[in-house]
């Protein structure tokens, strides 16, 4: 119920309204389909290197015990929630002259920053995997790597699959890195989009476009859903982390190489913010309180913190809520499975449709919601809830139904009953969610650039506006800006992490 | 934490039955408070007292020029933005007839000519018209839209690069292909980015057909391609943030004063960057009543206050452009250091709406994009 009426109000309808005022192109220009074989070939690597780095750390962050493997997977969420044209510009500061624009460069940023949904969609499942059933695999013989692929690997594949779908679908929208640090051959339907709508007023030729990009999203998306549904189920253990043995040094270090990668471009950022032309200064940070304080002119950078971390806390509650809704609807009736998979949706209705639909159906009466400052949380979370039913429901598939027969036998009412059998996995998983959330809402760009108030911008928004004028001052302050969102995302990670631990 | 972790079971219980539709009959499940469209509250209804004004997220002005506007008219001035000029005018456009504001400001003359063809404005002559620099108002469909400001995109130069290499900077367009500028020039990708756009403008404005050739002999000197103005200029520019290696790059005639404006402290005495003032592009800013808006009344209003002295004053350091009002005074760090541009190039903003298509597309086969 809650993700259906949701899902209506703030995504049928807003496109509904815009699909009608503009009506469909018929024909779609050639470039469209050079454009869609470009982006299909640049998602399909983007989405294989995040796994190939993304797996391999989701194993050691998420099963194992060790000193800073809290630290090693906050740390990982990292890239997720930079601004796009921070990640650009420190990839350039890092990379300089080395590594030409262009292909390479769009498919190693994207891996970067959908290393992320890797770690934490397949980290959470695998997280509730026993070690029993590989342990006996290799009492009975089988060497390690037979053990992995024979016993673990089926158990995540609903989480491989879920959290492919979905770096694939980032990817092959992708705007600004496509964009910024690419060059002809990455061009995205998104930005042809974005240079339909915006710069030709094409609008019929843009909708076309916008929607030949979601035909696609939502039939890999389905196609994800249908393949990761049919994961084997395995019984629950409550998660337990494992205890290092000695020859296993290798876990911790390999946690801090993922770390170090996800690090170098922020040291980079940290650098920029202390430095001027004439040396080390403080004098960035000590502006963020009272940049052109007093004016209109920019608004301060403090202000937009708090603006940013309370659109934030709002996201995080309504994407774990109908986000969680609607993964447990995906877990118990085979009609409401339609929803979950139209949950997914949104990922691939891209940020200008979104933002023109909701602006002309919330931007006047009878709905007028600019005011009441919640179009923006309303936004962002529709963005979250793909992810949040990524998080969820793999691993409450993984979680075992039969707790619940057996409670309902005993004479449990029917949510407790549920509880009990996924009363554990659904607290884990639902903070988890709710963190991811909160992380999209704080890094997102798109949508709140169409969205937001002149006073009160986010801090994404912020940093571009401070970026898009001359002089140091521009990129000290927005470098210091982007330190502290890496510093709120990391706390705001290690808090949720810790709490869904201990139990 | 512990309270944190005392609301998580709280959490999945509400979870459980808010989702209530897997277990009762198609029942309306309570709503979270969230997602209740607060708007119905207000439905209809135009509030009084305020004036919406629609902008790009570059608008600026000074809070005390807000005020003033507030309490001389009584009118709350509510400023929405919505992306960048090029997005804003496009969502004005869609809801052409039935805005989402009042009154809009940041439409220039490149996308002016759309805007007023789609009906997107209703006339309304300031009483104040008189005091704008005429040659501005050429444009405006007999007072759709009124001139706010102008800016001039030019070919920026970091001058202390050409000192520190022994070479001449150079003074024209036709100066930008030739072998001793190899490599050096940084321009933004006309789809995406309005400085781009502009720089291919004054291209087309300044050699007619033959404005391909131009572009394949730039392309032959190595020029580079950024997506954006931030890109080009804080990636790109020796000058910029980063740790650019182009000494020269698509920019503003206004960039070397805010340079100077928003320069680490001790603020240098002068900037470190010219300008080249021949091939200069110049961007008119236009605002204008919304056909169809709920306070029109306010929305003049809010033209006259922007073409009044005071904010035309305040114009060149919020916005970093030029003020449409003739004999407005301009702040020391303009008068010094922005470039006077006396013969910028322009392009009729019908002939642009009616090229601009075409040209992108001829200019990404010309550049192998």
């Amino acid at each position: 119920m809650v993700p259906t009426a949701f899902l209506v109000a703030f995504l049928v309808f807003p496109i509904g309204t815009l699909m009608v005022r503009v009506g469909l192109g018929l024909h779609v220009a050639p470039a469209t389909a050079t454009l869609f074989a470009l982006s299909l070939a640049q998602a399909t690597a983007s989405t294989l290197l995040a796994l190939a780095i993304g797996v391999p750390l989701a194993a050691v962050v998420s099963r194992y015990s060790f000193r800073g493997r809290a630290l090693a997977q906050a740390l990982l969420t990292v890239p997720f929630v930079m601004p796009t044209v921070v990640v650009a510009l420190a990839f350039r500061a890092m990379l300089g002259s080395s590594l030409p624009q262009g292909m390479v460069l769009v498919v190693l940023a994207h891996a970067y920053v959908n290393l992320a949904v890797v770690v934490r969609v397949v980290g959470a499942t695998w997280a509730q995997l026993p070690d029993s059933y590989e342990m006996v695999a290799r009492s009975l013989g089988a060497s390690t790597w037979r053990a992995f692929i024979t016993v673990t690997l089926p158990s995540l594949r609903g989480a491989l699959i879920a959290s492919a779908a979905i770096v694939f679908t980032f990817s092959f929208t992708s705007l600004g890195i496509a964009l910024l640090l690419g060059d002809s051959s990455t061009r995205t339907l998104e930005s042809q989009v974005f240079r339909q709508a915006g710069t030709l007023l094409d609008f019929p030729g843009a909708a076309t476009t916008a929607l030949l990009q979601l035909l696609v999203v939502v039939a890999v998306l389905g196609a994800g859903g249908l393949l990761s549904a049919r994961a084997p189920r395995r019984p629950l253990r409550p998660p337990a982390l494992r205890a290092l043995l000695p020859r296993e040094w290798w876990i911790p270090a390999l946690a801090a190489l993922g770390g170090a990668l996800v690090l170098a471009p922020v040291v980079g950022l940290i650098y920029a913010s202390l430095h001027t032309s004439h040396g080390w200064t403080a004098q960035w940070w000590l502006s963020l309180g009272l940049i052109d304080a007093g004016t209109d002119r920019i608004g301060s950078p403090v202000s937009a913190l708090v603006t940013s971390l309370g659109y934030a806390g709002l996201t995080a509650v309504v994407a774990g809520l109908v986000g969680g809704c609607a993964a447990v609807a995906a877990l118990t009736q085979a009609r409401t499975r339609v929803v979950a998979l139209i949950a997914l949706a949104p990922l691939g209705v891209s940020a200008a449709t979104l933002g023109l639909g909701v602006l002309l159906a919330f931007g006047r009466p009878p709905f007028d919601l600019r005011s009441t400052g919640l179009l923006v949380p309303m936004t962002h979370a529709l963005v979250a809830v793909p992810l949040v039913v990524a998080v969820a429901a793999p691993a409450l598939r993984a979680a075992d139904p039969r707790r619940a027969l057996v409670a309902a036998s005993l004479g449990a009412a029917p949510t407790r009953a549920f509880l009990a059998a996924y009363g554990p996995v659904l607290r884990v998983v639902s903070l988890s969610a709710a963190g991811l959330a909160a992380a999209v809402s704080l890094g997102e760009f798109g949508a709140a650039s169409f969205l937001a108030r002149a006073g009160s911008p986010t801090v994404p928004l912020q940093i571009a506006r401070l970026l898009s004028r001359p002089g140091e001052q521009a990129y000290g302050v927005a470098a210091a800006l982007a330190v502290v969102l890496v510093a709120f995302t990391l706390s705001l990670t290690l808090i949720v992490d810790r709490a869904g631990r201990t139990t | 934490m512990k309270r944190l972790l005392m609301l998580a079971p709280v959490a999945a219980v509400v979870l459980v039955t808010a989702c209530g539709g897997s277990t009762s009959n198609g029942a309306l499940a309570p709503v979270p408070a969230g997602t209740v469209p607060a708007g119905t509250a207000q439905a209809g209804a135009a509030q009084p007292g305020v004036v919406r004004l629609l902008t790009h997220d570059s608008f600026a002005v000074s809070d005390s020029l807000k005020a003033a506007f507030e309490k001389s008219t009584g009118l709350k001035l509510e400023i929405v933005t919505s992306g960048d000029a090029g997005t804003m005018v496009a969502g004005a456009v869609l809801a052409a007839g039935s805005p989402t504001a009042d009154v809009m400001f940041g439409t220039d003359n490149t996308l002016v000519s759309r805007a007023t063809k789609a009906g997107v404005f209703w006339p309304y002559n300031s009483p104040d018209v008189a005091a704008l620099i005429p040659s501005l108002k050429a444009n405006t469909d007999g007072g759709l839209v009124t001139p706010i400001d102008y800016g001039d995109v030019c070919v920026n130069i970091d001058s202390s690069w050409f000192t520190k290499h022994g070479v001449t900077p150079p003074t024209t367009l036709a100066d930008l292909p030739k072998p001793q500028y190899k490599d050096l020039l940084v321009v933004e990708d006309p789809a995406a980015s309005s400085t781009g756009l502009a720089f291919l403008l004054a291209s087309i404005s300044r050699y007619g057909d033959g404005w391909k050739d131009y572009w394949s002999s730039l392309q032959a000197n190595g020029v580079k391609v950024a997506a954006t103005w931030t890109d080009a200029y804080e990636g790109s520019f020796t000058a910029g943030g980063g740790n650019g290696d182009r000494p020269l790059v698509v920019s503003y005639a206004t960039s070397p004063p805010a340079e100077i404006v928003y320069a680490a402290d001790p603020k240098p005495t002068k900037p470190s960057t010219s300008v080249m003032t021949d091939g200069c592009y110049r961007q008119v800013e236009y605002a204008g009543v919304l056909a169809g808006a709920a306070n029109p009344s306010g929305a003049q209003k809010v033209i006259d206050w922007l073409i009044s002295a005071p904010v035309q004053a305040d114009v060149p350091l919020s916005m970093f452009v030029f003020p449409a009002r003739a004999g407005v005074a301009l702040p020391d760090v303009f008068t010094k250091f922005a470039a006077k541009v006396d013969t910028p190039l322009m392009l009729d903003p019908a002939t642009v709406a009616a090229g601009l298509d075409g040209w992108l597309s001829e200019w990404d086969a010309v550049m192998g994009r």
